[in-house]
C-alpha cells in the first residue's frame, strides 16, 4: 500500500491488483483497512466497500472480458480531502464506452448491471475518463462525507 | 469452497458463508441449481454471510426464475443485516 501525502489536509492510499476475480477479496480488505485509517464513518464503509468492488468487477468482468487469464494489474487509488471521498480506478483494459454503462432490468440482472445501479446509488458521482499512460481507463467516484 | 445441506422432506437448505462475489458466484449455483433441478424447495440460510455484491443477487434471482420453472421455490433463511442491507438496495431495482 503506498500513501501519498502531496497535500497534508488529503490522505491518499493506493494498491495494485492482478485484474481476475480472486482479487476481489483484497480489493475489498485493502478498501476497509484504508476507511479504518481514514476514520471513515463506520455506518458508510460497507456502503463503500461495494461500490468499490462492484466497479472492481465491472474491469474484470467488462474492460477485461476477452481476456480472463491477463497478467495485467488494475489500480485503486482512495483519496480523503475531509469533505470529500475519492476512489479511482486505473486499468489497461477494452476502453469503455460511457454511453453502454447503464443498468439493466432486474429479471435480466448480470453482475455489472446490477453492480453499476448499485454504485449509482451510493456514490455522489461517477465519471469515466481517459487515463493517462500507461493506463488506458480511469474512472473517478466521489462521495460527500 | 463447500457449503452445509440438509435435507429434510422435500426442503433443502443451503447454509452460505463468508463472503458471496462474483469469485465464488458459480460454486453457490453448482450447490443450488442441482438441488432445484431435482424439483426441491430450496432454502438459502444467510445468517452467516457477512458479505454480498451483485454476484449474490444474480444468484438469488436466477435461482428463483429456475425454481419458478420447475414448479418449486427458493426461500431465504435468517438473512443477515450486510445482506439485508443489499437486498433492500436491490429491490429499488425492482
Amino acid at each position: 500500500m503506498n500513501t501519498e501525502v502531496a497535500d497534508p489536509t488529503n490522505l491518499s492510499e493506493k494498491k495494485d491488483f492482478l485484474v481476475r476475480s480472486s482479487s476481489l477479496k483484497d480489493v475489498r480488505s485493502f478498501s476497509r483497512e484504508v476507511f479504518e485509517k481514514f476514520k471513515i464513518d463506520e455506518d458508510l464503509r460497507e456502503e463503500l466497500v461495494l461500490a468499490i468492488a462492484e466497479a472492481a468487477q465491472n474491469i474484470v468482468k467488462h474492460a477485461y472480458k476477452d481476456f480472463p487469464d491477463t497478467q495485467d494489474r488494475m489500480a485503486v487509488r482512495i483519496t480523503c480531502t475531509g469533505k470529500e471521498l475519492e476512489i479511482a480506478f486505473f486499468d489497461k483494459g477494452k476502453p469503455v464506452e460511457e454511453s453502454k454503462v447503464k443498468h439493466r432490468a432486474i429479471d435480466d440482472v448480470k453482475p455489472g448491471g446490477l453492480g453499476t445501479f448499485f454504485i449509482q446509488e451510493i456514490m455522489d458521482s461517477i465519471k469515466f475518463k481517459e487515463g493517462d499512460k500507461p493506463w488506458i481507463n480511469n474512472l473517478v467516484l466521489t462521495k460527500k462525507l | 469452497m463447500k457449503f452445509k445441506v440438509t435435507d429434510s422432506e422435500n426442503i433443502s437448505t443451503v447454509f452460505l458463508n463468508g463472503e458471496i462475489d462474483m469469485d465464488i458466484a458459480d460454486d453457490v449455483r453448482e450447490v443450488i441449481f442441482p438441488l432445484i433441478d431435482s424439483g426441491k424447495e430450496v432454502h438459502l440460510n444467510l445468517k452467516d454471510v457477512q458479505y454480498m455484491d451483485s454476484s449474490g443477487i444474480s444468484v438469488i434471482v436466477e435461482s428463483s426464475k429456475r425454481a419458478k420453472d420447475k414448479n418449486t421455490k427458493v426461500e431465504l433463511k435468517e438473512v443477515s443485516q450486510p445482506v439485508e442491507k443489499v437486498l433492500a438496495m436491490a429491490r429499488k431495482f425492482l
